[in-house]
């Protein structure tokens, strides 16, 4: 049997040296995870804008910047559809801040092609985070991407699978009214015979309350801006 | 050579069949219920368990004389923790989309019990080098039946088999849609927890039926 003593110092030694390691590798590995999450986040807005890796190949952290800062302008704007200057887009909490949205448009050789816009809301362990991008229609979804979340893999983890986003594709978030209603994730298949499956997608099997989550802050982060959204719409992209 | 004497030879394979962490000893189930709804997912824990198993391993082993024995447990569960926050950090700035993929399972390895019960029941008796062999046994002995039910899981669970690639993962396989035409259905239960129990179920008597383990009254 060891003495209090020893146990005592054993235990902080071991602790102190762990502690020196983890944050030591911590320290050493940041810069290149938060290159890697910043790279992830544009990688995207991108793939939700209808950017794609030729087949067989993935971008790397440069691919994405060069791809990004060539096609894509992001700018900010307020909830009644003004654009706000000299605001760090990185830097908005997508979930909380409600007054400032971020906006990231496609513009190729000075034609508006694409707008994504960053969404976010509960599922059902976790808040998901993702882009949903509109046409220059500012109606029909050109793409929906998502790239953070703690939903169960497999289950709610679905979201971000190809066969899930995919469905997005084509479906339209305004009614005949023009009014902002999103995309609704239904529990089980959609029915194509149905009127109203321009506006819904398969849901995950076993994971109700993720896909009613996304259906909710779709549909909520969308309104969002839609004075934006409209404006663009009456005067193209300023 | 010492690394192949009949000692170690049976200290790698025992835990492959007739002392097998999952199906005979029982340990780990946690982990395994939860990384088996997708192959590739099961691969990669697999990696990651044998590495952060074999390391705890060696670490325990050289500490052995000096832990006390009355916060072995806690010393034992520092060193665990830590490996698996290293292998955390270390794919989140080298293989984002792999340690996107398995998100909290990595952190998870932690409460696997395997590991713990490892170090607890082997490491801290002996070597080194024997004690990384029986990391290699359990690990390898704990990816074979998880890898095992993910198949069936993936595959009638989901109608895919799928091979880890860095990034979303190589689809081995998909259920033909000929067969979905003709009314085939994939079992939804599967993917759920449930339906690892079954299977988890059904491999553990069939492996305890091959190796003739009788339980004790």
């Amino acid at each position: 049997m060891h003495s209090n003593r020893y146990t005592l110092i054993f235990v902080f030694i071991v602790t102190i040296v762990l502690g020196t390691i983890l944050s030591f590798t911590k320290e050493n590995l940041r810069e290149s995870q938060e290159n890697n999450l910043k790279a992830d986040v544009n990688k995207t807005i991108l793939r939700s804008l209808g950017f794609s890796e030729k087949q067989g190949s993935s971008w790397s952290n440069e691919d994405v910047e060069k791809i990004f800062s060539s096609n894509v302008v992001g700018l900010c704007v307020d909830p009644q559809g003004n654009i706000i200057d000299n605001i760090v887009l990185e830097e908005i909490d997508i979930e909380k801040n409600i007054e400032q949205l971020p906006v990231y448009l496609r513009v190729v050789d000075g034609e508006f092609q694409g707008i994504a816009l960053p969404v976010a809301g509960k599922g059902l362990w976790s808040t998901v985070f993702g882009y949903i991008a509109l046409e220059p229609d500012l109606n029909t979804v050109l793409g929906i991407q998502f790239y953070k979340h703690g939903e169960t893999p497999g289950l709610g983890g679905e979201v971000e699978k190809k066969w899930f986003t995919n469905n997005f594709v084509g479906k339209k978030i305004r009614n005949d009214n023009d009014e902002i209603i999103g995309v609704e994730v239904l529990k089980g298949k959609v029915d194509n015979s149905k009127k109203d499956s321009i506006h819904q997608v398969d849901g995950i099997s076993g994971a109700t309350v993720t896909s009613k989550g996304v259906t909710i802050f779709l549909k909520d982060d969308l309104k969002r801006y839609e004075a934006y959204l409209n404006k663009v719409k009456d005067n193209g992209i300023i | 050579m010492e690394l192949f004497d009949s000692e170690s030879k049976k200290i790698v394979s025992d835990p492959l069949n007739v002392n097998n962490p999952i199906s005979l000893q029982v340990l780990g189930i946690c982990s395994a219920l939860a990384v088996t709804i997708r192959l590739d997912q099961a691969i990669i824990m697999t990696f990651a368990v044998i590495f952060v198993l074999c390391s705890s391993n060696v670490v325990i082993s050289l500490l052995r004389d000096y832990i006390p024995n009355r916060v072995r447990i806690v010393i034992m569960l520092s060193v665990i923790a830590s490996l698996v926050s290293f292998v955390d950090e270390v794919l989140q700035a080298y293989m984002y989309n792999m340690s996107k993929q398995l998100s909290v399972f990595v952190g998870l390895i932690v409460t696997n019990c395997i590991i713990m019960g490892r170090a607890e029941a082997f490491a801290i008796k002996h070597g080194p080098s024997k004690a990384f062999l029986d990391g290699l046994g359990n690990g390898l002995g704990y990816g074979m039946i998880i890898i095992v039910v993910s198949f069936f899981r993936e595959l009638f669970g989901s109608g895919t088999l799928t091979l880890p690639d860095g990034g979303a993962g190589y689809v081995l396989f998909q259920m033909p849609d000929w067969l979905y035409a003709a009314g085939y259905e994939n079992i939804g239960l599967l993917v759920l927890s449930p339906g690892a129990f079954f299977i988890l179920g059904f491999v553990i008597w069939m492996q305890r039926e091959m190796v003739g383990l009788e339980e004790e009254e």
